[in-house]
């Protein structure tokens, strides 16, 4: 259509091209278009998070009159709050745990898909199954397989002799904190498999017949050629994994309620806001597992930052 | 005798793999169907029953009002509790849903393409939410809301649902406009066509499977949450599946086939999304990952 222009249409289509590019305009279509996003953003997320900060450095408390300027004192006490101190070991248990399995597990199934034919669809359908389900039927659907008395697993493990009838799960720290991380890598898992399929796929096919015509093994193969050419990704995976484990909520909940011996580090903040009304004391733990959750995912903003800059 | 018959024990491994990969990601989910299809004395059985010696579809019945199946702690019917508990879940999924693609379509395309001051700041504050776990700002969160008058309403929840999974899909929306040639919307220009009109007739129906993407990590998103409506709805006004079903677990008389028919019910939805929409999923699952 722009071959049979006339000189005046040629001349007027370069101003609309212009026009495109007219900053006023842009200018105030685009902050129209932003204008909805920056006022929940700023009234949902920055207003709190700002607040938050700030108010953990009073004593609000609705069960005590006025809410006096204490300083760091919120701060200095949760450092030597036995519960907080439980739920961070916790948390921390859980977060090695989850991330060694995720890790482990997600190239594991990464690598299977990869070398599946036409049926890898249906394979990672399968797969991903369990990342897109609600972490509370999870929760309820594995603690009913573990049920001491009626679960399958239960009956299978102590038909092998692995575990006595009638074993309670949560009676025992270690194995209360093993099945809430085994459930959450159920569901997180996925994620990591996904994540690793997608950079396995962007390796060249010529890289691997030059390993074999070099007579290199698969073992060999997996750590001069897919490992470094994956390890972007396996950062970012390892990024999210450790960051969700970080953040359990749901799965301890479901399965070990307020018990301190799986209580982790957000069920703690819960607890000090909406159970015992120590609201201010609850901001100061979330501000410190803010911090502690941002430091982890600075390489992972850093990184996604470093890919956009490009543009 | 023809050679090359012979099992390499490298098949056998792959063949065994797949078997654990498959049975560690289908077999709850069997299990839970399966314990969902049993009269209650069959869930007692020791040991447990591979397959329903005498399936019955009570539970989901019970769950759906079609029989007047009772709570066994109340005595009452739990149809009425399940049909607002569900309803609430879709109504808060899909309303997030819808607003959550508006604001992430028009702001990614400014974002993308337009430029007006602050653009790269406030861009990064909003993605940089993306680090701040949900629960950081809940207690604040809380008092603003009950200042609001929003606890327990479908506005109040679906505006913490935008402010909670808006920077993803803004963030997947900006990445699938930038990749979208410029080309076309300069040659729309020519003919005359103003910015509104190129992103409505070009560049949105281009970036449709984008849109189809962060619409379903979206809803996902939503459908699963727990903790944010643990606080903000405190009755059944807008209490969804994921708070109402745990609830019939804490009971002291748990009827375990219903629990688990009632979980089957809540996972239809991320079931079709799965295996329906699974290519979409996958395309924002990886999105911004640096694939």
């Amino acid at each position: 259509m722009t071959m049979s222009m006339t000189k005046p249409d040629r001349i007027s289509a370069a101003r609309r091209i212009a026009a495109l590019r007219l900053p006023g305009r842009d200018a105030r279509l685009g902050l129209l278009l932003i204008a909805p996003i920056v006022l929940v953003m700023g009234a949902l997320v920055l207003l709190p998070l700002v607040l938050t900060a700030w108010d953990s450095l009073y004593r609000i408390d609705p069960m005590r009159a006025g809410t006096p300027f204490i300083g760091a004192a919120n701060y200095i006490n949760l450092a030597s709050d036995p519960e907080v101190r439980a739920a961070a070991a916790n948390t921390m248990w859980i977060v090695l745990l989850a991330v060694i399995l995720e890790t482990v597990g997600g190239v594991a199934f990464a690598l299977l898909l990869q070398s599946m034919g036409p049926v890898r669809k249906w394979l990672l359908a399968a797969i991903i199954l369990p990342w897109a389900m609600p972490s509370v039927v999870n929760s309820l659907i594995w603690s009913w397989m573990f049920n001491p008395s009626y679960g399958v697993l239960n009956a299978i493990l102590h038909g092998l002799g692995l575990i006595p009838a009638g074993y309670v799960w949560s009676n025992d720290r270690t194995a209360a904190l093993l099945i809430i991380t085994i459930v959450h890598v159920w569901k997180m898992l996925p994620l990591t498999a996904v994540i690793m399929l997608a950079a396995l796929q962007t390796i060249p096919m010529h890289l691997y017949e030059a390993a074999k015509i070099d007579g290199a093994g698969p073992i060999r193969t997996f750590f001069s050629i897919t490992l470094p050419m994956t390890m972007g990704a396996l950062a970012i995976a390892m990024t999210q994994s450790t960051v969700s484990a970080f953040n359990l909520f749901d799965e301890a909940w479901i399965l070990g309620g307020a018990s301190l011996d799986t209580r982790t580090l957000l069920i703690q903040v819960y607890m000090s806001a909406f159970q015992n009304l120590h609201m201010s004391y609850g901001m100061a733990l979330s501000i410190l597992v803010l911090i502690a959750s941002l430091a982890v995912s600075l390489i992972y903003v850093a990184r996604r930052r470093g890919e956009t800059q490009g543009e | 005798m023809p050679k090359s018959r012979a099992i390499q024990p490298k098949k056998i491994f792959k063949g065994l793999f797949i078997a654990f990969v498959l049975i560690w990601s289908l077999g709850p989910i069997y299990w839970s169907i399966n314990s969902s299809l049993m009269q209650p004395v069959d869930l007692l059985a020791q040991p447990p029953h591979a397959v329903p010696p005498a399936p019955t579809l009570a539970h989901y019945t019970g769950l759906l009002g079609l029989e007047n199946a009772a709570d066994n702690a109340t005595g009452q019917s739990i149809w009425p509790q399940f049909r607002s508990a569900t309803i609430n879940s879709i109504v808060t999924a899909v309303a997030a849903t819808l607003a959550t693609i508006v604001l992430a379509a028009l702001g990614g395309y400014a974002f993308a393409r337009l430029h007006f001051p602050g653009r790269n700041i406030v861009f990064g504050l909003v993605v940089a939410t993306l680090a701040v776990p949900g629960y950081t700002v809940i207690i604040p969160l809380y008092r603003e809301m009950i200042a609001l008058k929003l606890v327990d309403t479908y506005l109040g929840l679906t505006l913490i649902y935008v402010s909670a999974f808006l920077p993803l899909a803004l963030w997947m929306m900006r990445s699938f406009f930038s990749g979208l040639p410029v080309v076309l919307e300069e040659a729309a220009a020519i003919d005359g066509a103003g910015r509104m009109r190129i992103l409505f007739r070009i560049v949105l129906p281009l970036a449709l499977p984008g849109l189809i993407a962060a619409g379903i990590i979206t809803f996902l998103s939503v459908w699963q949450q727990f903790g944010i409506p643990l606080v903000f709805s405190p009755t059944a006004a807008t209490k969804p599946l994921t708070v109402m079903i745990p609830e019939l677990a804490s009971r002291h008389d748990i009827n375990y086939g219903l629990l688990n028919a009632a979980g089957i019910l809540a996972i239809i939805p991320p079931f079709i999304v799965v295996f329906f929409l699974n290519r979409f999923l996958v395309q924002g699952l990886t999105a911004g990952t640096g694939k």
